[in-house]
């Protein structure tokens, strides 16, 4: 199904926000994730469900720009 | 998505400014104390980033990049006369977040390549809880930044800062930034937890 993450069009297979941070291969630490632009804190990632066209973003550490 | 900057008026503390925010349902904090030395602000930085752990919120203390280390904080945000955003990296590593104050389309261009992970964008109005600021950038502003990330194809989550109100929620978000930052307009409503919430309710789409 295709979300948008980050304004990008992103097709993926995750149901949930749990899943989703472990196919994006999300580091466990520096990472925040918003959906329709609600902060959702790590521990309730695997019961937040993503939906088709689901807006999310993803504030994540990296070291490349 | 809502950050709230932490505050103070002669009825709060920074820490309360902070409980009330995470109460009205904001789940990132940034922990701003910008006149106080490293030694006063350890000790609010840990009681504020052990209320952030209990609810799951993401913690960002302004500018003192070592203390976020030595705490385990979730990132650093630097304002412009701050740390170069490089050399926090080079410090940091990978597992923090680093956020990083725009006035133009070029200062987001440098920290995108400097490895910011986010950006505070503003300010959108004047406001007083911030010296030496940059030029306004109201509504026309972002939707150029936003404009000239999007050809640029720079997908950093981008908020909007500076003298926002409830009422300026609706156009600003129009305007394609990522959120918003508040602080004052929380602490010097009547009731800052609902005014929290009628925030929050306000940016969900």
């Amino acid at each position: 199904m295709d979300i948008n993450i980050n304004n990008k069009k992103t097709s993926v297979t995750s149901t949930n926000l749990q899943e989703l941070a472990q196919e994006m291969n999300l580091p466990e630490k520096g990472v925040a994730i918003a959906i329709s632009n609600q902060m959702i804190p790590r521990t309730e990632w695997a019961n937040t469900p993503i939906a088709e066209g689901a807006d999310v973003v993803i504030i994540k550490a990296a070291c490349g720009g | 998505m809502l950050q709230f900057i932490s505050h103070y008026t002669e009825q709060y503390s920074y820490l309360d400014s902070i409980r009330l925010a995470l109460e009205g349902g904001c789940r990132w904090i940034q922990l701003r104390m910008k006149d106080a030395s490293d030694e006063e602000v350890r000790p609010i930085a840990l009681e504020a980033l052990h209320l952030c752990r209990n609810v799951g919120a993401t913690f960002i203390i302004d500018d003192r990049v070592e203390l976020v280390k030595e705490l385990g904080a979730d990132g650093v945000h630097l304002g412009k006369n701050d740390m170069p955003i490089s050399k926090a990296r080079q410090m940091l590593g990978s597992s923090f977040i680093i956020g990083g104050t725009a006035n133009t389309f070029e200062d987001v261009k440098a920290h995108h390549e400097a490895s910011a992970n986010y950006i505070g964008c503003g300010p959108f109005r004047f406001t007083s809880t911030k010296k030496n600021l940059s030029p306004v950038l109201g509504l026309d502003g972002y939707r150029h930044i936003v404009k000239q990330m999007k050809d640029a194809n720079i997908q950093l989550p981008i908020v909007a800062i500076g003298g926002i109100t409830a009422e300026d929620i609706p156009a600003i978000m129009q305007t394609g930034v990522t959120g918003i930052a508040l602080s004052g307009t929380i602490l010097h409503a009547e009731n800052p937890i609902e005014e929290m919430k009628k925030i929050i309710n306000i940016t969900k789409p």
